[in-house]
């Protein structure tokens, strides 16, 4: 069984390098049989890319997902710089 | 006073189209430039370029761009920067431009940046080619941006990075990686040429908020950090003087 550290270190390499996530922004946190996946994504497809792709690599641990979608809301206010 | 949009980190594809365009046709309303800090794509292939393109092109202020990292994936930055300039963006690396607003000018010099760490935890041009070459890619980049920067003549004098200048906004991200993060020969360049704001992405965990070494202010506009589809900086010639004394 591979130590926690190494598959940590493998499914982060592997949603940044996969043409599918290329995803450098996403926390992944391995505890005994979960993955937690954490921190935003571009569009909602981009979850499910990023779950499949663990999935693959780690099909034994139950993939838990954080991940939220940015808001492309209009900003509310501004910052004045004096 | 200019009002100041900017975003970094959009990483737009065809999946992605068209979600931030109703919030930037009113773009206008809110500020008079906008910048975009790099990290425009996913994978920097022309098809996501075009995507880009589209979502940023007709808007009712100049648009100002830097790519960053994830547009360099496809080995065709060249190329997506034409693409980016044909649609009416202007596309920095080691220039500038300058645009008048209400009387007052904006000069906004851009790079993409690189990494190399901060002062006194910082790589060195020194031992193997590829730690040579990767040092020495930063010395580049920091001393092109110093030259752009110091070109402007304006009222206000923007620096324009996808990489950050100063660890300060890198608070949040593990400290072990500030050295892919950014550079402190980028901060350097900013403090030697009289900048008045320094804008950056590329640190989705980091803060908004920090300040060089010099006293120009930073700020990280990822937008997983403003959670927005910009974030509007209102920025007094002012600020100039009062760091000058």
């Amino acid at each position: 069984m591979t130590s926690e550290p190494y598959l940590s270190a493998r499914l982060r390499r592997a949603i940044a390098e996969d043409p599918r996530t290329t995803e450098l922004g996403v926390r992944v946190t391995v505890r005994g049989d979960h993955v937690l996946l954490s921190g935003d994504v571009a569009c909602e497809e981009r979850r499910a890319e990023l779950e499949a792709v663990v999935h693959e690599i780690a099909p034994d641990l139950r993939v838990m997902d954080d991940v939220r979608v940015v808001s492309v809301a209009e900003p509310e206010g501004s910052e004045e710089l004096r | 006073m200019i009002r100041i949009a900017a975003v970094g980190d959009v990483h737009l594809g065809a999946d992605a189209r068209g979600r931030m365009r109703p919030a930037l046709e009113n773009v206008g309303e809110h500020a008079d430039v906008l910048l975009l800090a790099g990290d425009l794509t996913r994978h920097g292939t022309l098809d996501e370029a075009q995507v880009v393109a589209e979502e940023f092109a007709d808007l009712p202020v100049p648009v100002v761009a830097v790519l960053g990292n994830h547009d360099h994936h496809d080995d065709k930055p060249v190329e997506v920067a034409k693409l980016l300039s044909d649609s009416g963006l202007h596309v920095l690396e080691g220039d500038a431009v300058v645009f008048e607003v209400g009387g007052e000018r904006i000069g906004i010099a851009g790079v993409k940046g690189f990494g190399g760490g901060f002062a006194g935890k910082c790589g060195s041009n020194f031992g193997e080619r590829e730690m040579k070459a990767f040092v020495g890619h930063t010395i580049g980049i920091a001393d092109a941006l110093r030259a752009a920067l110091h070109s402007i003549e304006a009222d206000i004098r923007v620096a324009l990075t996808h990489y950050s200048p100063v660890p300060d906004t890198l608070r949040g991200e593990p400290p072990e990686i500030y050295p892919f993060l950014g550079s402190y020969l980028l901060g350097e360049a900013i403090d030697a040429t009289g900048t008045d704001l320094a804008i950056h992405g590329h640190a989705h965990f980091g803060t908004e908020h920090g300040m060089t070494p010099g006293g120009v202010r930073v700020r990280n506009v990822a937008q997983p950090i403003i959670r927005a589809a910009y974030t509007v900086y209102h920025v007094e010639p002012m600020v100039k003087a009062a760091v000058a004394g």
